[in-house]
């Protein structure tokens, strides 16, 4: 079982500042770390390989930064990681990062399963999956919740809706994406972080990839980012209750009553 | 079939076999709102047509375009997205609104590769500026909102997120055509119908109260007493986002951004600060109480009626004066 699991490093703030006058993410001094839910794609990857045998491949496209967070993942007991990362592919849009993790994936080559986290927790979008699971032309398995195998080729998986739960079975070669219940990410341990450093990180640029360079980076990024800006909220006129809770309670319930 | 008719708004109706995913009426009416001329199109993928073009119709589109097919009670992403590709190809509509459900926010990217445009996802709110689609989301930190276009390539694309807008019952003479399209059923995979979960079939973007904790109501006998209080005002409790580590609560029992939008007569925050990304999720709540032990929390900025202090004494408070 061959198993690429794509990852994103996400600035570990939550409140990461965007400068208004370029536009841009202002990343001084925000430390990153692996987009929670890709660590539920790394533990499931483990576990499959547990089970069924193989080698499991960390892939990320983004700036040299981001081996810290691949290194993480290999610490977690991933085999080897690739990094893509050139001046070229900044400032992608998801279909432009969609499309260069689809090249590196196809470069690869003979990949069952390719796992992805059901979305970054930045940005946001969960876009990134389906569009690799299109340029792969294999079939997608979004927001899993529950994942089997019925045989060496074959994937049960369960995806939550809205209100409800979907079963879904594939034969791989799939691409899935993965909840946040479906696993506990593992810890890394202090072996494997002292094996995780004589683990290859391959980086990968635009030369190394068979690319439409018209498809890649900012340029071939069909998005743009107009505006950043702070939005007026209409405040609330604030009532203020007594210290005393039990009057409090009185002060509102009285208030709100009629 | 025209397809140099007049520009166009293009509105995919997701359903589930014969019932409308509530959304998809919402981007209708909000489609209508917009459109300043443009004609608002609803792409109606369905095994049951009768049922789903008479829901879609009281909402007023200028044309239903059914696709029409037995199989789409229980179609892949892949199917549907194929299906809606053939469509958006024969009548090209400017732009594209798609609930961001969880179905809509899995086909919409894989129709964007198809159709290699862009695709702005979980939108709060869409307009026109011209010919451009101005797509506004929410997006890191505090306060920020960013505006995205999608200049060169169409249709533009935004999914937008669940009752932000309201579906409003609109008269007008609605032209309904069944399209021209293949299915074309997915190899290697395959779908059952979705099965409803019936514990969370009430959803906290329904409830008429709602009992909101966070991280500073995070504790175990705290939790169980806003479950006490929401059960006796025939509630609901939510939470922050932090508190969705839990077991007990899951992502339909999140606020906000990432969460679900709520619309209660009452809402009850005890030990939320206040993010922006939380904020989002309940501007349309009619009454909001808020509970935090810091008197400059911005979440009082954004409150009917504030107390200052601590989450449980407050709780124990109201428990004691609702008992029944
Ligand atoms: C504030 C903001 C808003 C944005 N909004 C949009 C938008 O609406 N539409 C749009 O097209 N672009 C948008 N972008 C650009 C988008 O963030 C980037 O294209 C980003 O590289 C991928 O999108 P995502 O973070 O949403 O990933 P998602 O699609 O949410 O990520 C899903 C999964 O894909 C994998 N993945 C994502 N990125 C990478 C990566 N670089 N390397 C390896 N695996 C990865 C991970 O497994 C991840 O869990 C936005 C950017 C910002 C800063
Ligand atoms: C892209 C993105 C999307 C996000 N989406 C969401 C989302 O959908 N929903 C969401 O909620 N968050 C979301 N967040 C996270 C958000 O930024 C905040 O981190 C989160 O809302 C904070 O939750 P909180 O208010 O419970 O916790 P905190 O910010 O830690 O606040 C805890 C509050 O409790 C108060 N407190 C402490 N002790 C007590 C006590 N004994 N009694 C009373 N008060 C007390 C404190 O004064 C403080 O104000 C998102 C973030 C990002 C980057």
């Amino acid at each position: 079982m061959k198993i690429v699991v794509c990852i994103k490093q996400v600035p570990k703030s939550d409140s990461v500042k965007i400068d208004p006058k370029t536009n841009n993410m202002v990343r001084d001094n925000v430390e990153g770390v692996i987009n929670p839910f890709d660590k539920n794609a790394i533990e499931e990857a483990l576990r499959i390989k547990d089970q069924l045998g193989g080698e499991v491949i960390l892939l990320s496209m983004g700036p040299d930064g981001y081996m810290s967070s691949l290194r993480d993942g290999l610490a977690m007991g991933a085999d080897r990681a690739i990094l893509l990362s050139s001046r070229a592919f900044g400032g992608a849009d998801t279909l432009a990062t969609g499309y260069p993790i689809s090249q590196a994936i196809k470069k690869i080559g003979g990949v069952d399963l390719v796992l992805l986290g059901r979305q970054s927790v930045d940005a946001d979008t969960g876009q990134v999956g389906p569009i690799v699971a299109e340029y792969l032309n294999v079939p997608q398995v979004t927001f899993a919740e529950e994942l089997r195998f019925v045989d060496e080729h074959t994937l049960y998986g369960q995806r939550l809706l809205d209100g409800a739960t979907q079963s879904v079975q594939v034969t791989l070669p799939a691409v899935v994406m993965v909840r946040s219940e479906l696993n506990t990410p593992r810890y890394e341990t202090p072996v494997n972080i002292q094996t995780s450093f004589e683990k290859p990180i391959d980086v990968w640029t635009e030369h190394d990839l068979d690319l439409d360079a018209t498809r890649i980076g900012q340029a071939g990024s069909p998005t743009t980012v107009q505006k950043v800006y702070a939005p007026k909220r209409e405040g609330r006129q604030t009532v203020q209750l007594s210290d005393d809770s039990a009057t409090a309670v009185k002060e509102l319930l009285a208030r709100i009553r009629n | 079939m025209n397809k140099m008719a007049q520009s166009m708004i293009a509105v995919y109706v997701q359903t589930d076999g014969s019932m409308v995913e509530p959304t998809s009426l919402q981007l209708i009416t909000k489609a209508r709102a917009i459109a300043n001329g443009q004609r608002v199109v609803a792409l109606l993928p369905t095994s049951d047509a009768d049922q789903t073009v008479a829901t879609v119709k009281q909402y007023g589109p200028d044309e239903i375009l059914v696709l029409a097919d037995d199989r789409f009670a229980a179609a892949t992403d892949t199917e549907i997205a194929d299906g809606l590709y053939q469509v958006v190809e024969q009548v090209q509509p400017n732009s594209m609104l798609i609930p961001a459900t969880v179905v809509g926010r899995s086909v919409a990217p894989r129709l964007q590769a198809k159709l290699q445009t862009g695709l702005t996802a979980d939108c709060l709110d869409v307009y026109f500026d011209g010919d451009t689609l101005v797509q506004v989301k929410p997006t890191y930190g505090d306060d920020i909102m960013c505006e995205i276009i999608c200049a060169d390539r169409r249709p533009q694309m935004a999914t937008v997120r669940p009752n932000v807008f309201q579906a409003e019952p609109a008269q007008a003479a609605t032209q309904v055509t069944n399209v021209d399209f293949e299915f074309h059923p997915e190899a290697h995979i395959k779908m059952e119908k979705p099965t409803p979960i019936i514990s969370s079939s009430a959803n906290i973007s329904d409830a008429s109260v709602v009992i909101a904790l966070g991280r500073g109501a995070d504790n175990p006998q705290l939790i169980e007493k806003a479950q006490k209080l929401a059960a006796r005002l025939g509630g609901m409790v939510g939470v922050s986002r932090p508190l969705t580590d839990h077991a007990e609560f899951g992502h339909e029992s999140q606020i906000g951004q990432s969460g679900q939008s709520i619309a209660p007569d009452l809402l009850i925050n005890f030990g939320i600060s206040g993010a922006t990304q939380y904020l989002v999720g309940i501007e349309n709540a009619k009454t909001i109480v808020s509970v935090n032990t810091d008197p400059d929390a911005p979440i009082f900025t954004k409150s009917d009626y504030a107390y200052v202090g601590d989450a449980n004494d407050f709780m124990d408070a109201l428990l004691s004066s609702t008992r029944v």
